[in-house]
């Protein structure tokens, strides 16, 4: 038989946002894979060299499209660690109940596009008819639907408006609701379960060695979440539990993906009933025009809801950054677990792999 | 910590360590042992390499190559564990013009990408690296882009502004 | 909406089945492509403006440009609409493709999408809400009923100098021209 070499492109009903892959297959196996990324490319860590400090937050979000709360989240932490600024209480608790918010938005946009690809247009629907409904709360709250930008170093930028709360659990309940449903239909269907067990298996020691965090690491039975290692905002005053499952394959990430979102519906009920009645919700900052933070530099942490998020920070005594560097988590699970991962697979398991790695393009191009 | 402190001091010699926060720490040091350093610290048990990053130091004339490694966890995190928080931040420097260095590949297998963007955006040739070719830009640039001297506004007025619309190159040939 | 529709079907009825028939081609360019998966469910129903998403290029006739174009997706950008079938239309989304927009000063992104290809229309916001994607979807059947929306014919017409901006800003192109020296008219 021949090898040939294919290009799986950025024009592709299965691709996860504008990435490409060149395959080298020979019959309908791939021997070899060659991620080829920079579709996205905009030069995001020299334009945030030549804007202020408060300047670089419009910039900031639009670095993960699904996602752009935990950006926001990692930026100001930097910043904070930088300046030496504190949060308030009231102002923790607000943080957390936006971030977790963001994570089950982020993880029906992802079981989205899994059953999408897969040819299950029924659950499709109803995950994109759900985040609607999680994104009208984020309209009321913030203004707009896709880019929030909500957080600012030292706290959030508002508080709650009235009657804010009883109508996020309405919502949350709607979804939570329907969650025998999605189980009965998808889940637990033997097609799935044929098309996604013993499909990309990465097990643990090849993980490690190629630095893959979040939920390649969960579906191994690891718990490696950030919450719990550095917990930061308000994570260490509630109780919550870090799902795993034992086999490697894609089945596996799926199901700790649903665990994931179920856990943090039941987060934000718990963080919702200990919100600190009054107070601060911002610490105040100095004026953004003229705002210079001390020479030195830091390297923050979180989790999103791909695993974690690094920021390396560099500050000179100016008043824009010297260096900034994101390590986000697909950085290293689009490029060097995905090569890894698609060896001896067929080639119509190609998006099946690659969108259960839990991989967004933009996150890797910067 | 402060065992393992001990032990690199007496073990190396050229470094400077010290603490930036409750949970980092930083160590700078000549460009000779970050090999030997990181097989060091690899066995020690700090094997997850977050991030290779460089910063451009042009005042000095010196590009400051940053390695970041942390601890995975082997089971279930106790949380009085102070082991398993840490990060080390390993710093080096290198002269900028000809900018050479050589590659932790060997140590780390998940260092390919961060090096072959490192090559692009800032010119540095690792040795050692089995494909340093283009990963995100579409051509070759005469200064790397990331550099302090690569002056985006002149560049992109020189590329951009200089193509004509449509109905002034109507006009043009005409 | 139109209100003397049976009196159109009759006059014309190629460029109607044309308008309310529009097959977009699925291809994520940039940012905007977050708000397109809501334009296309159950919620913002895009399928009774009569939208849908196809796999490939030769089945298209709408081409939604979704936000800022770097120079690698430009080169993709070019052969896809060069394989859709005519009459096709261009939309681009926000106002990266105008002007630049936020990355006006970047090294990677193009500044001025019209100098490549033709756009038919811009719609406004950063990224555009569904509604806004449908009110200006009616403005392109508009366009189309006024025999304004022919960018493939400018295309057509004018591809030499289509061709020598795009080779000034790539150099040598890959692919063969579209349209050879000896078929243009004028």
């Amino acid at each position: 038989m021949r090898e040939l070499e294919l290009y799986f492109g950025p024009q592709h009903l299965g691709m996860v946002g504008n990435f490409s892959i060149t395959l080298k297959v020979e019959g309908d196996k791939i021997i070899k894979a060659d991620a080829n990324p920079g579709y996205l490319h905009r030069g995001f860590e020299k334009l945030m060299e030549e804007r202020t400090w408060m300047q670089n937050f419009p910039l900031v979000c639009r670095i993960n499209v699904v996602e752009p709360d935990h950006m926001e989240l990692i930026y100001s932490m930097g910043v904070e660690k930088l300046a030496d600024i504190e949060v308030p209480e009231r102002g923790k608790f607000l943080r957390s109940i936006y971030c977790e918010m963001a994570r089950v938005n982020s993880h029906l946009f992802g079981l989205w596009a899994y059953s999408n690809m897969l040819g299950f247009d029924t659950v499709a629907h109803w995950a994109m008819y759900h985040r609607d409904l999680l994104l009208d709360r984020f309209e009321e709250l913030t203004g707009g639907r896709v880019y929030h930008i909500y957080l600012r170093p030292g706290g959030v930028r508002r508080d709650f408006p009235e009657g804010f709360t009883t109508k996020l659990v309405e919502t949350l309940h709607k979804i939570g609701g329907k969650v025998p449903d999605y189980n009965q239909t998808f889940f637990e269907n033997s097609l799935f379960r044929k098309r996604a067990e013993g499909i990309g298996i990465v097990n643990l020691d090849e993980a490690k060695r190629m630095g893959a965090v979040g939920h390649i690491l969960k579906a191994n039975g690891v718990k490696y979440d950030i919450r719990k290692i550095e917990p930061y905002d308000a994570y260490d005053q509630v109780e919550f539990d870090i799902p795993t499952q034992t086999g490697a394959d894609a089945y596996s990430r799926l199901l700790t993906i649903r665990d994931d979102m179920i856990e943090s519906v039941h987060m934000i009920f718990k963080l919702i009933d200990k919100i600190p009645p009054e107070g601060d919700v911002y610490t105040k900052t100095p004026n953004p025009f003229k705002w210079t933070i001390p020479a030195g530099e830091s390297y923050v942490r979180c989790e999103s809801s791909r695993g974690e998020l690094g920021l390396y920070i560099v500050s000179d005594g100016g008043e824009k950054p010297y260096r900034v560097h994101f390590n986000t988590p697909s950085y290293n699970h689009g490029l060097t677990v995905l090569e890894k991962a698609l060896e001896g697979e067929n080639i119509a398991d190609v998006g099946n792999i690659m969108i259960s790695l839990y991989v967004v393009a933009p996150e890797i191009d910067r | 910590m402060d065992e393992l402190i001990k032990k690199l001091q007496t073990d190396f010699d050229g470094l400077e360590i010290s603490t930036l926060a409750k949970t980092r720490i930083t160590i700078s040091t000549k460009k000779e042992s970050i090999l030997l350093l990181l097989s060091y610290l690899k066995r020690m048990g700090y094997d997850h390499l977050a991030i290779i990053s460089c910063n451009d130091w042009i005042k000095d004339n010196e590009l400051e190559l940053v390695y970041i490694v942390s601890h995975y966890l082997e089971k279930d995190y106790g949380p009085d564990s102070e082991i398993d928080k840490f990060n080390i931040i390993i710093k080096t420097r290198i002269p900028r013009e000809k900018a050479r260095f050589v590659t932790v590949l060997d140590v780390f297998e998940n260092a390919e990408p961060y090096e072959r963007e490192l090559h692009e955006m800032f010119g540095i040739y690792f040795e050692g690296h089995p494909r340093l070719t283009l990963l995100m830009l579409e051509r070759n640039y005469k200064i790397p882009p990331f550099r302090k001297d690569f002056n985006t506004k002149k560049y992109v007025d020189d590329l951009y502004g200089n193509i004509p619309t449509i109905e002034e190159r109507k006009k043009g040939k005409k | 909406m139109d209100r003397n529709q049976i009196g159109k079907w009759f006059k014309n009825p190629s460029k109607m089945a044309n308008k309310y028939s529009l097959h977009a081609i699925y291809f994520c360019t940039g940012c905007g492509i977050i708000e397109i998966p809501p334009s296309i469910t159950t919620r913002w129903d895009a399928e009774r403006f009569g939208i849908i998403p196809v796999a490939t290029p030769r089945q298209a006739n709408l081409f939604m440009i979704t936000g800022y174009v770097s120079t690698k997706t430009l080169k993709a950008i070019i052969r896809t609409y060069e394989q859709m079938p005519e009459p096709k239309y261009t939309v681009a989304f926000g106002s990266c493709p105008i002007n630049g927009g936020m990355y006006y000063d970047s090294y990677n992104t193009i500044k001025c999408l019209d100098k490549f290809i033709p756009v038919d229309g811009y719609i406004a916001g950063c990224m555009p809400r569904p509604e806004a994607v449908f009110i200006g979807v009616t403005h392109l059947w508009k366009l189309i009923d006024m025999d304004k929306a022919n960018g493939y014919k400018k295309y057509r017409e004018n591809y030499p100098f289509y061709r020598a901006n795009q080779e000034q800003l790539f150099g040598d192109l890959d692919w063969p021209p579209l349209f050879p020296k000896e078929n243009t008219n004028g």
